[in-house]
């Protein structure tokens, strides 16, 4: 008699998708209640409890896996973008992790994000808030050049006043030089590309 | 004999400028001789850059010697006249253009009226005097000054003494200071001001804070809990415009010291709002917006009728930081029109037009120039930078129509002096002064005159500077005779 050892497992497997499972994740399978216990045994409805387990197994590592690239999608379309010294232009080595950030925006259409543009301390802080307020517009440029909307993005400067890295150094400064991405809009409705 | 005690006159104080040698040395003389400022002689430093030198505005004044004669009061309000006459005379130190002979023995008066004899013997040219009155809860400060050469009273002033303990009294006195001043010279004081400015504080937000003109009263201003930055003072002094992120975006607010009430200028449009500053009218701000889908520019608000958006100038440039000329005819502004990494400093009719550049631009030198702040005189407009690539940024004067001449203040072995903003007399500047390494650490004040230097505010991270005008007729009542 296997029926209590695969009741167990069945339970189990169904406790995990149903945890796996987010608010807006289509609702798996639910497996079907056990055989009564005093009926015998039944090479169909087992066959057919099997199929379903196996199904709740296959759906929660779907889920599972979509989550995990909606996940690396939305850490893509957060990264931040770093520049050159008083310079607003994109660098090259800055553009794929741009042209990523564009295939997660075509596919994630209510996707909105605000451009923050910073600056290093050096220079006048006026003048790096314009600086932060140019790199903010380069980069909706290059999402604008890529086909993507620009009434998708808000875009605003801090200047030098929110460094990332406090401290005086070459390297900080160029940590410290950079666009930031926040989601505004659609955060849960953020699809990896090449999905739906 | 009488023993005075000699306060150092203007240019007695060492400073790196003067070890570097670009100013004529002055000499401090004892009794009865008198020192006299020699006229700041030019000095070319950089030789590289023809037209711009290490040098001071040549005004040729002589430091004349100000006595104070011991302020007198009502039996049992001695303390209160001792306070008084310490304020005023380090005002009257600070405002650079005295000699002053302070801290006299009392028994040196003799009855109530002056005698010139006397105060000609010590060596005065001019004479202050003091003295408190009490009428039931009225408390003033009486003030005169003689002309001890002509044997003339040449002002006197009646001014009501709030509690010794708040900033109000101290303000009087300040007012009766800069009263001194104009009476003796002719020329306004700057004692009856404030200093505001933007506090670093807790979790890398800035708050504005201010601070009186010798240094005392210092308290924060806003608790946004965010960026406040750029304050700009109202030409009455009663109000402060500046860039605040408390929406999440930069807009342009303006507090109200008296209700300590604060309104937003609307946003039409997206983009950023900074770097506000008000037009003589008072009512009418102009101010910058940036990264507005390439549109950005030089914008005025009329804030008193809280209506009239009009464009001064728009382009796919940087255009910002503006600064009115006192008949509210032009405007100075820094654009980086000429490239990216080289802003520079132009003016234009206040309402937009062709521009002209004021700063010392050299095609091959990529100099760098922000923050320009137009002279309460008119004549001249204060900003900083550097002339190379690399380099400190120094304080720079443009004197404006007289072929343009460009002044350093600044010497160039004394770190990142920045943000210069001018006192209402219109030869005082603070700046903000650090290591050019993370913020600035302090806020200076420089004589334009004497390049007499001292430091207002330190051990603190600080940033944008912005000298009130006079506030003597906001804090007292002043009655001329």
């Amino acid at each position: 008699m296997h029926f209590p050892r695969l009741f167990m497992v069945a339970a189990v497997i169904s406790a995990v998708s149903v945890s796996a499972c987010r608010r807006d994740a289509p609702e798996p399978p639910a497996p079907p209640p056990p055989p009564p216990a005093q009926a015998g045994p039944d090479m169909d409805s087992l066959r057919a409890y099997q199929d379903s387990v196996a199904r709740a197994q296959e759906a929660a590592r779907a889920e599972a896996e979509r989550q995990r690239r909606v996940e690396a999608a939305r850490a893509t379309l957060t990264a931040m973008v770093n520049f050159d010294y008083d310079d607003s232009s994109i660098r090259s080595d800055m553009e794929p992790i741009l042209r990523q950030k564009v295939e997660i925006l075509r596919a994630s259409p209510n996707v909105r994000l605000r451009l923050e543009g910073h600056t290093d301390e050096r220079g006048s802080g006026e003048y790096n808030l314009a600086l932060g307020s140019r790199r903010a517009q380069s980069v909706l440029n290059f999402f604008r050049d890529s086909g993507i909307s620009e009434n998708r993005f808000e875009t605003t400067s801090y200047g030098e006043e929110r460094p990332l890295v406090n401290r005086s150094d070459e390297a900080a400064w160029a940590q410290n030089r950079r666009v930031e991405f926040a989601i505004i809009a659609g955060n849960d409705q953020i699809n990896p590309p090449g999905q739906d | 004999m009488i023993g005075p005690r000699i306060s150092p006159g203007p240019g007695s104080h060492s400073s790196p400028r003067r070890a570097a040698g670009a100013l004529a040395a002055f000499v401090a003389v004892a009794l009865p001789l008198l020192s006299l400022a020699a006229p700041a002689k030019a000095q070319v430093v950089e030789d590289r850059f023809p037209g711009v030198s290490l040098e001071l505005i040549s005004e040729g004044t002589r430091a004349l010697p100000f006595a104070i004669q011991p302020f007198a009061a009502p039996p049992g309000r001695e303390d209160l006249a001792q306070r008084a006459e310490n304020i005023a005379a380090r005002n009257l130190r600070y405002s650079n253009r005295f000699q002053v002979l302070d801290s006299l023995p009392s028994s040196i008066t003799r009855g109530s009226e002056v005698d010139y004899a006397l105060w000609d013997q010590v060596g005065a040219a001019f004479l202050l005097t003091g003295r408190i009155e009490v009428s039931g809860n009225r408390v003033e400060l009486v003030t005169e000054v003689h002309d001890v050469i002509y044997r003339e009273r040449r002002g006197q002033g009646r001014f009501a003494l709030p509690g010794v303990d708040t900033p109000e009294f101290r303000m009087a006195v300040h007012a009766a200071s800069d009263a001194a001043v104009e009476w003796a010279t002719g020329e306004p004081g700057m004692a009856a001001s404030r200093i505001v400015f933007s506090r670093l504080g807790e979790g890398g937000n800035r708050e504005l804070w201010v601070v009186d003109s010798d240094g005392e009263n210092l308290r924060r201003l806003t608790n946004h809990g965010n960026l406040a930055l750029t304050p700009a003072w109202s030409p009455d002094g009663r109000r402060i415009a500046f860039t605040s992120f408390v929406s999440g975006l930069p807009r342009i607010y303006e507090l109200d010291l008296a209700t300590n009430r604060e309104r937003q200028v609307p946003a039409p449009r997206s983009g950023d709002y900074i770097t506000p500053a008000y037009a003589p009218d008072g009512q009418t701000l102009a101010f910058a917006i940036t990264g507005s889908s390439g549109r950005s520019g030089l914008y005025t608000y009329n804030i008193g009728r809280e209506c009239c958006f009009t464009t001064l100038i728009e382009s796919r440039n940087e255009d910002l930081s503006p600064t009115f000329s006192p008949d509210g005819r032009r405007i100075a502004f820094m654009s980086n029109r000429l490239g990216v990494g080289a802003p520079q400093i132009y003016l234009m009719p206040a309402g937009g037009g062709q521009a002209e550049i004021l700063s010392p631009y050299r095609f091959d030198r990529r100099g760098y120039y922000s923050s320009p702040d137009w002279s309460p005189r008119g004549d001249r407009v204060a900003y900083y930078g550097r002339i190379d690539r690399i380099g400190w940024h120094q304080i720079l004067i443009s004197e404006v129509g007289r072929g343009n001449r460009i002044l350093q203040l600044t010497p160039n072995q004394s770190g990142n002096n920045e943000d210069p903003s001018w006192a209402p007399d219109g030869r005082h500047l603070v700046f903000t002064n650090g290591s050019g390494r993370g913020g600035a650490t302090s806020l200076r004040i420089v004589d334009a005159v004497t390049g007499n230097t001292r430091t207002l505010v330190s051990g603190m991270d600080v940033k944008y500077p912005d000298w009130s005008p006079s506030l003597a007729r906001l804090v007292t009542a002043v009655d001329d005779r």
